[in-house]
């Protein structure tokens, strides 16, 4: 008796929990055109709010299905090519982008020829303008330093790529592999750019990459591990499972505005903005070819494109928006903090997808 | 109305079919994943072993692998031989509760355990105030890792001591019940022969024959659980891959044609190698489990339960120390679910902030209620599938060796324990790929999540109800049917009444361990509102913390499972046998 009633307080208090307090995203009613499933990453680039207007506006429920990053969208992708599991992706970048379309991941989007279109930034439109997927949010991938250990070590600011295989910066950098994170992908392309572009011929991008091997760098899976984890210069010191043995890693950017928007305009860590050290990293949108409800996902796209929804980039999910016109914010320091690049990698996104496989091949060699 | 003869043969048939479908259930979704990754890769299993052993990365990862496995079961059968001869040497007041609480860091979701050990290693923390600073290596540490040239042995350490606190009631379980049933008259009579006139000869000629089959019992468990450790090496040594987490990275895209093949090649080889080694290891656990049920029924059949004496100052000491172990990393994540940085002046406040967004959720974390509903959901479908099919599998296995067919018994058996061979990720991945290619709309089915758990749960079920099933007498079901009860009454009172408590025990172990269950759900539930709270902890764990408020708020749903999985294992132990050796 005493056990059934132990059981039975404990599913009733968990369910009725459960169904009372519940989060507001109960829109069973207003669902009259169906549900929206959108393949997306961890963090949103909405708000509740916003979806919640979207939801009574439209009349479509919203799911979202949620991998890690970039990468765990296109692995979702291909994995159920045959069986989409979602009608819309939200999240791939410039360097996953080219792959999925040449795998025939998308179908073409009539929001190219939407009014909203003509007001995406030139920058957001560059690396892919055609109709299978629309640009959504945008930032620069680069190094972050803590400058701290830079003014307190009297070390010299990199100047070239090569400054950080020298002792002072032997052990203390961390860098998020490529082969599983959109940000250190990005910056590898950065660095293919980068020595191609620079007065010495007889050296490569991976030549670096194995002196940074050799100089002790940290080799991470995800950014998460490497600014957080390892990075001394951003907010990871203050989260559990902080070790802050590396004073160099790659983030955005932005990334120092975003740490002085959060800590009252306050950041020790800074970006490197050399030339083709950085690249522009964009985010697209588009619809999943094989997608249930294509109308749906047009409308979607219609929505996040909408100044009222993609100006809150910056805050909602830290890049920047892709519209003209739009910018950081400037509280707490967050435009100040956020650097701006002299010139971004410019590698094409077809030769991006045709070497992308050999460069990973070639990095996994270079730092093994 | 049918015959006994015609009874006999549907119930037989029936459990045949019950135990064919919950292989193909295991088997068929891992053949399938093992048949597309040797499509994708253009191996065969034999050739991906081979590339396997000729790879650095994954060879360094299975040396890894094997040593804090090792070490971690030597560190835990020497931390646990002493907890449990205490408590089963004496007499100690709020025993189930004492039990219960050491149990408890066994079916805490790793996940949690992970971050409860991060938040005692976290530089500032417990550990560190008193010199010992596993996390930066500063001090005696960092002097350990320079002298000995030893990279990173503060995680390391740091996985041992998880792995013990993770795996401690296991060597609890199974030699506790043993030592808490021995008639002291048998230690006062060996004390007069030969054998026992000393202390090194009656270890050798009584506790050892007495206790060496439960303690290696628990250390095959205890090497298998941390062989397959995931979320703990994953938080804690971040700088080191063991097999599991080598799996892990390369899971999300493995299987998939023309695109990363080195990942399939790696998930296939990995996953091939851990199946062997893990196989061997679960064949040798059940022959030495077999060898414990039989010493452990000897002994409570000749003995009587002993009035033990009051713990003397080391024992009590002893007994604290583990209940402050196991409780400490919990208490902590408690804490730090109310403990909030402020991300301007980077002091720390209390405030129930984190909880109230949790609870509320948003588009980007599912709310704690959502997350708790889908949990409960998951595990009284697991319950209700794999309490009866482990029942009907323990029976069979009992059934033949009843009827003198040790092999076909011992087969069946190993069949039953097949999913603890299987890695979490080959498991998800296993359903994932397999529902996609024969059932597509399955995959938007709500209680898919559950099916990994009643593969995992199942052989837990079979674990504890096996021995219980085998000490039951046949002539309580042949006099309920001499009474002329009806066979299902009298399965029912000749049977079923008498296996009450393993029977509660399992269906709380069941539920604890799918409410923690984290690795194949982590393949599996990432669809929308299907999300777990183990699910969500990490979720929330692995997002950037520019917020203050985020890691909190996966403190909160931590805690919440946490609450749960405690109020189930207290219900577990109400029903437990003192004299239980089943080890669970």
């Amino acid at each position: 008796m005493q056990l059934k009633s132990i059981i039975c307080s404990i599913l009733i208090m968990s369910f009725s929990l459960a169904g009372c307090i519940g989060n507001e995203t109960d829109f069973s009613d207003e669902c009259e055109n169906g549900t929206l499933d959108i393949l997306t990453y961890d963090i949103l680039a909405l708000s509740t709010e916003m979806v919640d207007k979207f939801v009574t506006e439209s009349g479509y429920c919203v799911n979202f299905i949620k991998e890690d990053d970039s990468g765990g969208i296109l692995d979702k992708m291909m994995l159920t090519k045959e069986n989409p599991v979602a009608d819309l992706m939200i999240g791939l970048d410039n360097t996953y982008l080219q792959t999925a379309l040449a795998n025939n991941l998308l179908e073409e989007t009539s929001y190219t020829s939407n009014s909203g279109y003509q007001n995406i930034t030139q920058t957001a439109l560059e690396p892919y303008s055609g109709s299978m997927a629309v640009p959504f949010d945008m930032g620069p991938v680069c190094l972050n330093y803590d400058e701290r250990f830079v003014d307190d070590e009297n070390v010299s600011t990199p100047t070239s790529l090569w400054n950080l295989t020298g002792e002072d910066w032997r052990g203390k950098l961390t860098f998020p592999s490529p082969i599983t994170s959109s940000p250190g992908r990005a910056f590898l392309v950065a660095t293919i750019d980068y020595f191609e572009s620079d007065d010495d011929p007889d050296t490569d991008a991976f030549d670096w990459w194995k002196a940074i091997r050799d100089n002790d760098a940290i080799f991470t899976s995800g950014w998460t591990e490497s600014y957080e984890t390892h990075y001394t210069g951003g907010y990871g010191e203050y989260t559990d499972g902080y070790i802050g043995d590396a004073h160099l890693t790659v983030s955005y950017c932005q990334s120092p505005g975003v740490e002085a928007f959060y800590a009252g305009n306050y950041t020790h860590s800074t970006s490197i903005t050399l030339p083709k050290t950085t690249f522009q990293q964009v985010e697209y949108t588009g619809i999943i070819n094989g997608a249930q409800d294509v109308d749906a996902a047009e409308a979607f796209i219609e929505y996040l494109l909408s100044t009222e929804v993609n100006s809150n980039m910056p805050v909602n999910n830290l890049m920047y928006s892709v519209l003209e016109g739009q910018n950081l914010p400037e509280t707490d320091g967050y435009k100040y903090h956020s650097d701006i690049p002299e010139e971004n990698s410019d590698i094409e996104i077809s030769r991006i997808n045709q070497e992308m496989t050999s460069w990973l091949e070639n990095w996994q060699s270079a730092t093994d | 109305m049918l015959n006994p003869s015609q009874h006999r043969n549907v119930i037989v048939s029936a459990q045949w079919g019950t135990i064919i479908a919950f292989c193909a259930l295991t088997i068929l979704p891992l053949g399938y994943a093992i048949f597309r990754l040797t499509d994708v890769t253009g191996m065969t299993v034999f050739s991906s072993m081979e590339k396997f052993f000729s790879d650095d990365d994954t060879l360094t990862a299975l040396e890894f692998t094997l040593l804090e496995a090792a070490i971690s079961t030597l560190f835990t059968l020497l931390i646990g031989l002493p907890i449990a001869w205490y408590l089963g040497r004496y007499k100690w007041r709020n025993i189930r509760m004492i039990r219960a609480i050491l149990s408890v860091p066994f079916v805490t979701p790793s996940i949690i355990v992970a971050m409860g050990f991060l938040m005692l290693i976290d530089p500032g923390g417990l550990l560190d105030s008193i010199g010992i600073d596993l996390r930066l290596e500063t001090g005696v540490i960092g002097d350990m890792a320079r002298v000995t040239g030893w990279e990173n042995p503060g995680h390391f350490i740091a996985l041992i001591a998880a792995h013990v606190w993770f795996n401690l009631s296991l060597v609890m379980r199974f030699i506790e019940p043993t030592l808490a049933t021995l008639d002291r008259t048998w230690e006062e009579q060996i004390r007069f022969l030969p054998a026992g006139r000393n202390k090194i000869l009656r270890i050798k000629n009584l506790w050892l024959p007495l206790l060496a089959p439960a303690a290696l019992c628990s250390a095959c468990l205890c090497f298998i659980f941390s062989f397959s450790s995931f979320a703990l090496v994953k938080w804690l040594t971040p700088n080191q891959d063991n097999l599991e987490t080598l799996m892990a990275k390369s899971g999300g895209s493995a299987g998939i044609y023309n695109y990363r093949i080195d990942t399939s090649e790696v998930v296939l080889s990995t996953s091939m190698v851990q199946l062997l080694i893990l196989s061997i290891a679960i064949i040798y656990t059940a022959r030495v489990q077999k060898k414990h049920s039989t010493i452990h029924s000897i002994v409570t059949e000749n003995s009587h339960q002993v009035a033990n004496k009051s713990p003397n100052k080391l024992a009590l000491i002893t007994v604290i120390g583990a209940i402050t172990y196991a409780v400490l990393p919990l208490i902590l994540v408690l804490i730090s679910s109310i403990r909030i940085r402020d991300a301007r002046s980077n002091d720390h406040y209390y405030s129930f902030e984190a909880w109230i967004e949790a609870w509320n959720g948003s588009y980007s974390a599912t709310a704690i209620p959502d997350a708790l509903t889908n949990s409960l959901i998951y595990c009284i479908t697991t319950l209700i599938v794999a309490l009866p099919v482990g029942y009907i599998i323990s029976s069979t296995i009992a059934r033949l060796e009843g009827e003198n067919k040790q092999n076909t018994a011992r087969f069946v058996e190993f069949l039953s324990m097949i999913p603890l061979a299987l890695s979490a990720v080959m498991i998800g991945l296993g359903i994932l790929i397999g529902v996609l290619k024969w059932a597509p709309d399955l995959f938007s089915w709500a209680i898919l999540p559950a099916v990994p758990h009643i593969i995992i749960t199942t052989p837990f079920v079979v674990r504890i109800m096996l021995p219980a099933i085998r000490s039951l007498e046949p002539q309580y079901h042949e006099q309920a049917m001499l009474l002329g009860l009806s066979p299902a009454k009298a399965w029912w009172h000749g049977r079923i009444a008498l296996l009450r408590a393993p029977i509660i025990v399992s269906a709380a172990l069941t539920m604890a361990f799918s409410l923690g269950e984290f690795g194949a759900s982590w393949i599996l539930v990432r669809s929308g509102s299907w999300d777990s709270l183990s699910v969500l902890v990490d979720q929330l764990m692995g997002r950037p913390k520019f917020d203050p408020l985020i890691q909190p708020m996966a403190m909160a749903a931590a805690a919440t499972l946490m609450f749960l999985t405690f109020i189930l294992f207290l219900i577990a132990e109400r029903f437990r046998h003192t004299d239980e050796g089943s080890g669970f």
